[in-house]
Order: structure tokens, then C-alpha cells, then sequence
């Protein structure tokens, strides 16, 4: 089977290939529908019977495209499998699957997986059974064969995990496998590294199964081995396993909730042999930027070694702020200088005021710098914690002053302050003030230049002596040492023999102050949380979040254990990688460190077979043949489209006119199935609010508007007579309206007319529920309408009320009206801009309804009166359409009684007064108080 | 037999046969646009018809036209007195011969005109009604009378187009659409003309005894076959199923075998109406829908004109 290389998994499907004659005698008679064509002049050759014409043959070309989609179904139902050339000759035993599932082998798990897969699948074609064992945990028990696909199943449940497994503990059970099965077939898919007892175990391994498989992915494992956070930047230590492979990339960092904090690149090939093992990332970020880092990764490489975890001991640094003397001015008091210069950088913790103890209750609260300006340290008790701080590693930065100066039992000093006579006073005075010379290379100062400007008057000095030099951190010009510092077992003991504040020396002042601080602060190490009994305070740190061999943090498993405070420095299966301890200072325990080693496992001496993960393995052929089966199908479907004449062009046409309309059949339903394809997975489009052009025009230019009645008289009346007013306003005044508009209350978009007049026509019906509901809209948001009943001769005093009086009552029954009243004679519509009695219209005796005002108190005589607002209606009885309307020479048109052209024209001005009153309220009932203004001023 | 939606070769629907407001309008812009239709004469001598339309020779009619002498041996009552009078001789008054022609009109409405390819601007059917119309609109114009051969009297009005379409629009109700291939073969009278428009997609020995009747008293008269570009070119190919309007089928393999065939067979057809039509005196032309209808009608006066004289 291997020689042809091809196999089936359901041969017996192949036999349906023997019904390929039917299929070809089926298909052979059942031609493609033909193209139906009228053709009237038929008879002339119906007679014509050519028997080798007769029935239609299906065309070869659809014959062979038929009979291949046929067979290429029939061959992928029989579920054909292409086997590489060189896949191993296999035994008849059962198959062990040996998985090195460390973290090395997360970065090319899936291809890992699919590698041992196929030789699962190899065994599960051929009936063995077969085992899986991961290193990680091997069985206490021992393996035991069993069906393929259950160790399938078996070997996806497999993940990496953040340690590296020992092997060694397996070994039992591939013994007791290969005694009981020796005919087993042995494959073991390694990460190929020598993970401590790699070497040795592959020794045995090799004399256990000598004809075992090794599958093995040939590139190296990246790891990160630790991150310094230097003065200047975060340095990020890479290793891999072997050279080769990709030499370059980027280390990414976050933060403690995952964001990205920067990237930084890393280049195996840095060195000139271009073979380096090791690599390095300089993270260049501000210090506190880099004091959030919580998680460094490599880029593009999943595993739980290229992600290492930092914890409080990269974090910033804890600094106690203790001065000697509290002052009230902050310029005066050192602590002002130094809290300015370490805010940005440090985690600064000062004693409560008041507090007995401050030095001690800052070293319980664990500082890791304790920064002492001016303090007398003599105290034995203080001493006491001083010097056990600096025994747990802390550092202790003292600066001079007065007070320290006075102290004469005080010797924490990083070396010996001069005392006596001379030195009594502590100071010593230049003519000139001193500045500093540049620093040495020995130096943590050094880079830092000293500014011109930071100079020195005063300093305590030191003791000449064996050591000094070395002891110096910084120096003045003439030599004077001006900082100087002593390692005290693990912690620090720096001086600065000036003062902290600008009294001795300016260096406070000076960006150097900062920089020197900096370095200090950058440089202190970290202190172990001291307890009140001064031990660790928890034995046991408990699990907080684990990595996964791929590196994703996580909750850690269930089977992860305690951390020991002390001791656990590599993880292993009951502490996997990850954060342990309390959240808010959790320890970072890394998948890999410096201390372990990178190395590649040697199988050169082995006499095993290795294959790469990537190799060939056999191929399922189905998917293609399926999809080639369909892709034939629908080739069919065309075809047949095609043969039955749809797409098909009989003949060039002659005439473009036949040939436009062919095309245009065509080019039509391609438009429109395109058009459909388009609507369909287009969006609709929001759907613009539709305004008909009138209520663009009337929104843009404001004209009156009247209500069609339907009674075509009226309507023209109403119309001529609002042509008429408007021209007459467009002269008298600076209203201009545009052309008057008919509406329809019920349907038209009234907003946009500030006065709608409406004749009554009480012949006609009533315009519904809805007109009335958007008239009340329309008076609610400031409109008026002006009701015009047009029968002043009809109504009289007590009187039956009229026809059009009925039919407006009807109408305005459910309309949320005002109480009305007939507008009295000084209401503020007399007065909008001409002075009148009354409305004309073609009559001038009948009433004007309008809001009724609020009672007239006594007090206020004004000559107008009006209300808040707009009346939202007037019901008016004159006809006043009639008496606006004029022919172009501006005589009226109608007949008008009593009086022709006069009352022409008062009607005008009644109509200019309401559209004035709609348009400015009650503005000239306010104008009338301007005498009454003017005569206060003038008291 | 439902034509093929996607299929440009179909039967129209027998709605599209009515001469309806646009067909006869094209008609008669079709007509008015060349001048009036004044039927050959030669024969007119003995016409029994009386019309308007002066003949510019003596016979009957209303209008004088000249004096002759009295031949003896003739009717005394033919003497013009008055004239004679004036002189020792006797004269005859003469009158200019007013006579109209006779113009019989007749197209094939069948379901086979109805019929329009992609290559056609007209389906055949409308051309050969606005042929028909405009012949008749044509004839009436210049004086004679026109008729719908077996289905109106004949007409001098002016609405002669309206009124024929009012008829077929009744004859067609009457008979459901369903009309004849050949006209009604009564025999026409002596010195009568006909105009036949149709597809004369029939028996040729059909066509030659229809002619032949009508033909019987010595009527002359002209047939034109109209034929849609596609059944001259037989523009197919492939597998194809044929139908026509009687439902026949024939499913070609390879239609374009047929084709030969076909055209020679066509070739013969309207050989053989051609030689039917030229054994009773009339004459025979061919019109394609490709072409304009002026074309036809032009042809069409021009053989009525000269009366056969081809």
C-alpha cells in the first residue's frame, strides 16, 4: 500500500463505479431541453424527418464533464487517503505515543498534534490500538493500550504546560509497555531539549525501543531569561536553544491589566558570528512607565517561556522621607527638596506628625530607601533598627545639616567625619563657593554632568583615610569628597555631606539633585517585608494566577500548590509558573530563568529514527475531490443554461435597433440580478425625510397660508384675497411674504406658516378627527388661525346661531381652545400697527373673536392690552378675504358694503394689523409703556 | 405552446393583431405622404361604376366636354339642339367620362402574420393592416372606391381607414380572432382591381384556385407576400425545437442542417405562387418587414397604376 501510496477507507465504495455504462447510456439519451423557437413558415419542412437527426445526442464535452463529476463523487464516498512515499513501514503492534508537553513545546503545538495525530490515524486505519503519554504526568499504573480513536481523543486533551517535565519518571512505564507489547511501535514527539536528565533518559530511551521514532521540531526555543531594571532602561535577557531559525524580533511589555506598554527589539545576530545564543531588549521608557511592567513576552511566540512575569522586585522603589527638624516653610525645610525631586519616580512614605517613633514606623511600613535630612541617628534603639534595615538590604541616604553636624556620638557615616576643634563647627566656609568636578567613572553618577551653577559653601567634611577614594561618590573641584557611600552587607550607606535644602549648597536647586536621587533610588535594592518579628512573614505564598504553557495567564489549576517563601526557584508540576502570594505584592515565578539551561538534547549518538513535525503525512483527499465534484456541478448547471438557448445569440442582428433591444434584454436582467445582489448586502440606506418642494419654499421664504376648502369659489376669494394682503404688507412693511399657500390641515406640514386663514364653508364636510388634531398641534406650537365664518349679515344679537357658526362649533369640539371673548377695543391687535375700530372685510359690522385677555386690573391704565402670548385664534364674521382681495391696479374686486374703496382699504389694514399681531405678539402693548419709562428716567 | 419567455422568436398575442388608433394612423401618415392612388384606366371604357373622377376622355358622366357632329345612324335623341341651331349642322354633346375603379383591399390577418423576430422592425401582421389601410385610404382619396374583399361593400368615404377597422374589429369578435389564410373566393367583376397582402404560407394549388375564382371575370389585381426576415435567413443553429401557430412541432438536432432545405424549398413555394398569380394575369412581389413599408406601397401603387403590366 505504501508503493501506490494511495488507500481507501471504504473500497467497497468503488463499486459503484461499475454503474458508470448506465450512467453513460442515461445521460447519452437524455439530451439538454433545446431552444424552443417560433417559426411560422414550418410547414414548408415538416415533412422533413432526418433520421440521423432525430434524436439529439448529449455533446461529448457534457458527456466526459458528467461522467467525471460522477466518478470523482463515487472515488471521494470510497474516502481516499494519499500516504507520503516515506511513512514508516509500521508493525503489527500496538502504537506509544510518547508527548513532551513542557512549555518548549507550545510554540508549535498545533503542527506537534497534528504530526502525532497522523500517526494515530496511520494506526487507527490499520485496527492497532495505541497509547499516549505525556511526560508531564505519567501514570503511576503504567500505560495501557487502547482504541485509536480514544487516544485521539486522549492526545487533543493534552496542553503544554509552564514547567519543564522530567522525563526520567516515565521510563518505568515504557519499560512495562514494551515488555508486555514487543511489538509495539514507539514514536516520541520531543521538544528536543535536554531538560536535566534529557541526555541520560534518551540513553535508556535508546536501548528500551532501538527502533523508536523521534519526532522533533528542528527549530530553536526562545526563551526570556530575566529582565534587569537598570538606571536606564529595562534590559530584557534572551536565550535560545540553538542557532538558526528566526534571529530577530520584539519583546512586547504590559502592565498588570494587559495593556501594551512598549516594545523593544532583540537581534540574535547581533554579534559578528552571527551564532549568539543570547540576545538582548532594552526597554528605554521613563522609570515609572517601566515600574509598571508586569509581563514581557516575545512577540509572535506562544509559549510559557517567552513570557516573563515581574514583580514587586523590578517594581519602584519605597522611599522614607525623615527630616530632623520640622519646619513650617516649605522652602526652608529640606524634606520640601527632596519630596520634589523623588515624586515622579518613587514611592515616597513620610511619618505621620506627631508620631513617637517616625524612623521606625516608616521601616514597618517597608521602605526600601530611608532618607534621613538632618537627623541625629545616634539613639542606641534607633541604631538598633537602622542597622538590621540595612542588614535586610536596605538603602539609607543620609544628608548633613546642623543637626548632624552637632551630633558628636553619631557614626553612621560611610566613613569618618572629621571631629575636634576645627571640625566642631561642622563647616567650613570658601570665599568662593565650589562646584563639582566631573564624576568619576566608578562612579553610579557617572553621564551625569555637573552643572556650572550648582555650587558649594558649606559641607561636612570627611576624614582622610584608607578607602575614601573609593568610597566617593562625588567629588568637588579641588577634590572634597561631597557624596560619599559604603556597602553594609547587603544594604547601602550614602552621605551627602551637604544639606538637602539650598542653605549649605545650590546643588538642591539643579536638575543634577534629581538626576543623582535618581540613580540612588534606581539602584537601592529591595527590602524583604520585615514583620514586627522581623522574619518572613508568610512561610507559604498561595497561588494567584498561573500560565499556561502557552504562555496566557489564568487561574491557576487546581493542582497547583503553595509557593514556599524560600527555596522554589524553578517551577515544577505543583507549581507551575505564575504569580503567588497576595495580590497587592504578588512574587513572579518565572517558566524559565537564568539559572536554567537552554540546551539542545544531542541524538546524534542514538541510533533512532528522527522525522520533523513539518513532514509529510497523509493526506485526506476527499475535501479537493468534493470540491472539484462541485465545481463540476455547477459548470453542468451553466452548460445547460447555455445549451438551452438562453444565453445563446442565434445570429448577429442586422438592425441596431433589434440588436439594442437584445442587448438591453440582457444587460436588464444582469442589472437587475446585480442590483438585487447589492440590495441584498447593501445596507439600506436611512431614509431621507421627503419634503415636498412647496415645504422647502414655504420654509424658506414665509408666506400666509389659507385652507382649501374645496368650495372653488371660496378658494379663490381665499386666494386672491392673501395675494392681495401680502402684496399690500410687502409695501407698508418689512414683512415681504411669498406667494399665499393652499393647504390641507390634514395632510400638509403646517409649521411653516405663521398664519393660516380659514374660510368656513359650512356646504362642505368636515375635515376629520386628524385636520383638527393637527390644528391644535399647529395653535399649541404658536400658529393662528384666522376662522373666518363670512356671515356677519346673517348673525345677530341672541340670534340662532348659523350655519357656518354650527359647522365650526362641530369642528373646534374636541380642539383644546382658550376661552374667547370679542376682542376689545384696546386689545393689542387694534394697535399692531395701525390705529382701528374694527376688522372690514366685505362687511364691517360682524364680530372678532379672539383669546380672551386676563381681567383689566384697575391700577394700570394702558392704552393696549394683551395677553402672555399670541392668541392662537381668531374666529372672524366679515368676510375679510373678499375685502383684501384687489385686481393688479389694487381696486377691489368684490363688492364691498357699506363703503367700496375706503373700506378696501381698511380691510388691508385690519389684515396687516393680524399678520403683525401674529408676527410680534405682544411687542407695541409693550411699546406703549415707553412714555410711563421715559417719565421715570426723566424723575 | 406557450413561447419561450427568454426566446425572441414568438407569436405575438392575438391581441396585437386589432388595427387599432395607432395602426390606422400610421396608415394613413403612411398614405397621405404620397399622393392619391388613381387606379389605371385602360380598361375603364366600360365600367359600369360612375364617380367623379374625370377620365380627360368623353363617356358618362356630368361635366361637358365637347361637341361632335351628329354620325348618322345614331339615336336622334342625342342631337344637342340648342348647339345645333346655331348652324346647318347637328352636333352631339359630349360629356367628360366620370368614372370611379373599384379597389378590393384584403390582407391576411392569420395567426402565422403574427409574427416578429428579432430582425423585423414590424411584426408582419401590422405591416400588411397599415399596407391594406393606406391602399385603401390612398385609393378613396383619388376618387375610386375601396372595399375589404369579402367583408365591406365598397366605400368612397373619407373614413374609408376607420370604417375598415371597424369592421375587422367586428369580424373579429365574430370569428374570435380566427381568420382565413386566403380571402373568400367570390369573383370579382370585369375590370375590378384587388391588392392581397399576405404571408400566403399555404398549398400553392390553394392560392392558384383562390386566384383563379376571383380572377374568373377578368378582374386583375396584385399579391403581395410578406415574409419576416427570419424565415428567409433561417437564422438557427443547435438543438432547436420548432413550433408555429398550429402547433406543429419539429425538434432539430442541428438546426442549422435544415437550413439548405429550408430556403430551397422557400425558393420554390413562391415560385409557385408566383407562376399562380402570373397564370391569371396578376402579379406577384415579395416585401420583408425589414424594410420600410413606403417601399411596399410604392410597389404596390406602381403595379395598380400600370395595371398589371408586368
Amino acid at each position: 500500500m505504501s508503493f501506490f501510496s494511495l488507500s481507501f477507507a471504504a473500497p467497497w465504495a468503488l463499486l459503484a463505479l461499475a454503474g458508470a455504462p448506465l450512467l453513460y447510456y442515461l445521460l447519452r439519451v437524455t439530451p439538454p431541453p433545446p431552444q424552443r423557437v417560433a417559426f411560422p413558415p414550418l410547414r414548408l419542412i415538416l415533412d422533413l424527418k432526418k433520421p440521423d437527426a432525430t434524436p439529439a445526442r448529449t455533446p461529448l464535452w457534457l458527456l466526459i464533464l458528467r461522467m467525471t463529476l460522477a466518478a470523482l463523487v463515487v472515488l471521494a464516498m470510497a474516502g481516499p487517503v494519499l500516504t507520503p512515499r516515506g511513512a514508516p513501514a509500521t508493525k503489527g503492534g500496538p502504537l506509544l505515543l510518547l508527548v513532551d508537553d513542557g512549555w518548549p513545546a507550545a510554540s508549535d503545538w498545533t503542527l506537534r498534534l497534528q504530526a502525532a495525530e497522523a500517526r494515530l490515524e496511520t494506526a487507527s486505519r490499520d485496527g492497532r490500538p495505541a497509547a499516549v503519554l505525556a511526560f508531564s504526568d505519567p501514570p503511576a499504573e503504567g500505560v495501557a493500550p487502547e482504541d485509536a480513536e480514544a487516544a485521539v481523543n486522549r492526545l487533543r486533551a493534552l496542553k503544554p504546560k509552564a514547567f519543564l517535565p522530567a522525563r526520567a519518571p516515565a521510563l518505568a512505564a515504557i519499560e512495562n509497555f514494551l515488555k508486555s507489547h514487543p511489538e509495539a511501535q514507539v514514536v516520541w514527539v520531543t521538544d528536543g531539549l535536554d531538560e536535566a536528565d534529557g541526555a541520560a533518559f534518551a540513553a535508556r530511551f535508546a536501548a528500551l525501543a532501538p527502533d523508536a521514532e523521534i519526532l522533533r521540531d528542528p527549530r530553536p526555543v526562545v526563551a526570556i531569561a530575566g529582565a534587569d531594571n537598570n538606571a536606564s532602561a529595562l534590559d530584557v535577557h534572551l536565550v535560545r536553544s540553538a542557532s538558526g531559525g528566526v534571529a530577530s524580533g520584539h519583546v512586547r511589555a504590559y502592565d498588570a491589566k494587559g495593556a501594551s506598554l512598549g516594545e523593544a527589539a532583540f537581534d540574535f545576530g547581533q554579534n559578528p558570528t552571527g551564532m549568539a545564543l543570547t540576545a538582548k531588549a532594552a526597554f528605554d521608557l521613563p522609570v515609572q512607565l517601566r515600574n509598571e511592567i508586569a509581563r514581557l513576552e516575545i512577540a509572535g511566540v506562544r509559549s510559557a517561556g517567552s513570557v516573563h512575569l515581574l514583580d514587586a522586585g523590578s517594581r519602584r522603589r519605597r522611599v522614607g522621607l525623615v527630616g530632623g527638624a520640622a519646619r513650617e516653610q516649605p522652602l526652608l525645610s529640606p524634606l520640601h527638596y527632596l519630596r520634589d525631586a523623588l515624586s515622579p519616580f518613587a514611592d515616597l512614605r513620610e511619618a505621620k506628625p506627631g508620631v513617637v517613633d517616625p524612623i521606625g514606623a516608616l521601616l514597618d511600613e517597608g521602605v526600601d530607601v530611608l532618607i534621613l535630612a538632618d537627623v541625629n541617628a545616634a539613639a542606641p534603639a534607633l541604631r538598633a533598627r537602622l542597622d538590621s534595615f540595612l542588614a535586610s538590604g536596605g538603602t539609607i541616604l543620609r544628608f548633613a545639616g546642623p543637626r548632624l553636624a552637632a551630633a558628636s556620638d553619631d557614626d553612621l557615616f560611610p566613613t569618618r567625619l572629621r571631629r575636634g576643634g576645627r571640625t566642631l563647627g561642622g563647616a567650613m566656609s570658601w570665599e568662593k563657593p565650589k562646584p563639582l568636578a566631573p564624576f568619576d567613572e566608578a562612579s553610579p553618577f557617572f553621564g551625569l554632568i555637573p552643572p556650572a551653577e550648582a555650587t558649594v559653601s558649606r559641607q561636612v567634611l570627611a576624614e582622610p583615610e584608607e578607602g575614601l577614594p573609593a568610597r566617593t561618590w562625588a567629588r568637588l573641584a579641588d577634590g572634597t569628597p561631597l557624596v560619599t557611600a559604603d556597602k553594609r552587607g547587603p544594604g547601602t550607606l550614602i552621605l551627602f555631606h551637604v544639606s538637602a535644602d539650598a542653605n549649605w549648597s545650590s546643588l538642591p536647586l539643579s536638575g543634577l539633585f534629581v538626576d543623582m536621587l535618581k540613580r540612588i533610588v534606581d539602584r537601592a535594592g529591595l527590602v524583604a517585608k520585615a514583620g514586627p518579628s522581623g522574619a518572613e512573614t508568610l512561610a507559604f505564598l498561595p497561588p494567584l494566577k498561573s500560565l499556561d504553557g502557552f504562555g496566557a495567564l489564568g487561574d491557576p489549576p487546581p493542582s497547583a500548590k503553595s509557593l514556599p517563601a524560600k527555596g522554589v526557584s524553578a517551577p515544577d508540576p505543583d507549581h507551575p509558573a505564575g504569580f503567588y502570594g497576595p495580590a497587592a505584592g504578588p512574587r513572579a515565578l518565572n517558566a524559565f530563568n537564568s539559572d536554567m539551561k537552554l540546551a539542545p538534547l544531542d541524538f546524534s549518538g542514538l541510533k533512532l529514527r528522527t522525522a520533523e513535525i513539518a513532514g509529510p503525512r497523509p493526506v485526506d483527499v476527499r475535501p479537493p475531490l468534493l470540491i472539484a465534484a462541485f465545481l463540476l456541478a455547477l459548470a453542468d448547471s451553466l452548460a445547460m443554461i447555455w445549451l438551452g438557448g438562453r444565453w445563446r445569440r442565434q445570429v448577429e442582428p442586422r438592425h441596431t435597433a433589434a440588436k439594442d433591444a437584445g442587448a438591453k434584454q440582457t444587460g436588464t436582467a444582469v442589472a437587475a440580478l446585480a442590483l438585487l445582489l447589492l440590495a441584498a448586502a447593501w445596507p439600506p440606506p436611512a431614509r431621507a425625510e421627503t419634503h415636498s418642494k412647496r415645504d422647502i419654499e414655504a420654509a424658506l421664504n414665509t408666506s400666509l397660508a389659507y385652507v382649501v376648502t374645496g368650495d372653488p369659489r371660496v378658494d379663490r376669494i381665499s386666494r386672491e384675497g392673501l395675494a392681495s394682503l401680502s402684496k399690500t404688507l410687502g409695501q407698508r412693511t418689512s414683512f415681504t411674504p411669498g406667494e399665499p399657500q393652499g393647504v390641507d390641515p390634514a395632510h400638509d406640514e403646517l409649521a411653516f406658516y405663521p398664519l393660516i386663514y380659514w374660510p368656513v364653508a359650512p356646504d362642505r364636510p368636515q375635515p376629520g378627527p386628524e385636520a383638527a388634531r393637527r390644528i391644535e398641534a399647529y395653535m399649541k406650537q404658536g400658529g393662528l388661525v384666522l376662522f373666518d365664518t363670512r356671515d356677519a349679515a346673517m348673525q345677530f344679537e341672541g340670534g340662532p346661531s348659523t350655519p357656518a357658526q354650527s359647522w365650526l362649533r362641530t369642528f373646534l369640539k374636541d380642539v383644546d381652545l382658550p376661552p374667547l371673548e370679542p376682542a376689545p377695543g384696546d386689545h393689542v391687535i387694534y394697535r399692531t400697527f395701525y390705529i382701528l375700530e374694527d376688522f372690514a372685510g366685505r362687511s364691517e359690522n360682524g364680530p372678532t373673536l379672539i383669546e380672551a385677555l386676563p381681567p383689566e386690573s384697575a391700577k394700570e391704565a394702558r392704552p393696549a392690552r394683551a395677553g402672555d402670548g399670541v392668541s392662537p385664534i381668531i374666529i372672524a364674521s366679515n368676510d375679510l378675504a373678499a375685502g383684501w382681495a384687489a385686481d393688479q391696479f389694487g381696486e377691489p374686486l368684490y363688492p364691498l358694503s357699506p363703503d367700496g374703496a375706503r373700506q378696501h382699504e381698511m380691510a388691508l389694514r385690519g389684515g396687516v394689523n393680524i399678520v403683525m399681531y401674529t408676527l410680534t405678539g405682544n411687542y407695541k402693548a409693550d411699546q406703549v409703556h415707553v412714555h410711563e419709562l421715559l417719565e421715570r428716567i426723566g424723575r | 405552446m406557450a413561447p419561450n419567455p427568454r426566446n425572441a422568436f414568438a407569436f405575438l398575442p392575438s391581441e396585437a393583431a386589432r388595427p387599432d388608433r395607432e395602426k390606422r394612423i400610421r396608415a394613413l401618415d403612411l398614405a397621405r405622404r404620397l399622393p392619391a392612388l388613381a387606379l389605371s384606366a385602360r380598361q375603364a371604357a366600360a365600367s359600369a361604376q360612375t364617380g367623379p373622377h374625370g377620365r380627360r376622355r368623353a363617356g358618362l358622366g356630368e361635366n361637358f366636354w365637347q361637341f361632335r357632329p351628329f354620325i348618322p345612324g345614331e339615336a336622334a335623341q342625342n342631337v344637342d339642339w340648342r348647339r345645333s341651331a346655331r348652324d346647318d349642322r347637328l352636333y352631339v354633346r359630349e360629356r367628360e367620362w366620370e368614372a370611379a375603379q373599384v379597389l378590393w383591399v384584403w390582407a391576411d390577418l392569420s395567426g402565422s402574420m403574427n409574427y416578429y423576430s428579432p430582425l423585423a422592425t414590424q411584426s408582419k401582421l401590422d405591416r400588411a393592416l397599415i399596407l391594406t389601410l393606406a391602399l385603401a385610404d390612398s385609393a378613396v382619396r383619388a376618387g375610386e372606391r375601396a372595399g375589404w374583399l369579402g367583408l365591406t361593400r365598397l366605400s368612397s368615404a373619407r373614413n374609408v381607414v376607420d370604417s375598415l377597422a371597424v369592421a375587422l374589429i367586428a369580424e373579429s369578435r365574430r370569428n374570435s380572432e380566427d381568420f382565413d389564410d386566403l380571402p373568400q373566393a367570390a369573383p370579382l367583376r370585369p375590370r375590378e382591381k384587388a391588392a392581397l397582402i399576405g404571408d400566403f404560407l399555404v398549398d400553392p394549388a390553394d392560392f392558384a384556385a383562390c386566384l383563379q375564382r376571383l380572377a374568373s371575370q377578368g378582374a386583375r389585381g396584385h399579391a403581395v407576400m410578406i415574409y419576416d426576415p427570419a424565415e428567409e435567413a433561417f437564422p438557427f443553429s443547435g438543438q432547436t425545437e420548432f413550433y408555429d401557430e398550429a402547433g406543429d412541432l419539429l425538434r432539430a438536432g442541428r438546426a442549422e442542417d435544415y437550413a439548405s432545405i429550408y430556403r430551397a424549398r422557400l425558393a420554390a413555394h413562391r415560385e409557385a405562387l408566383s407562376a399562380a398569380a402570373r397564370a391569371q394575369g396578376w402579379t406577384f412581389a415579395l416585401h420583408s418587414t425589414a424594410r420600410p413599408a413606403s417601399e411596399a406601397l410604392l410597389n404596390l401603387r406602381l403595379a395598380l397604376t400600370v395595371d398589371g403590366a408586368r
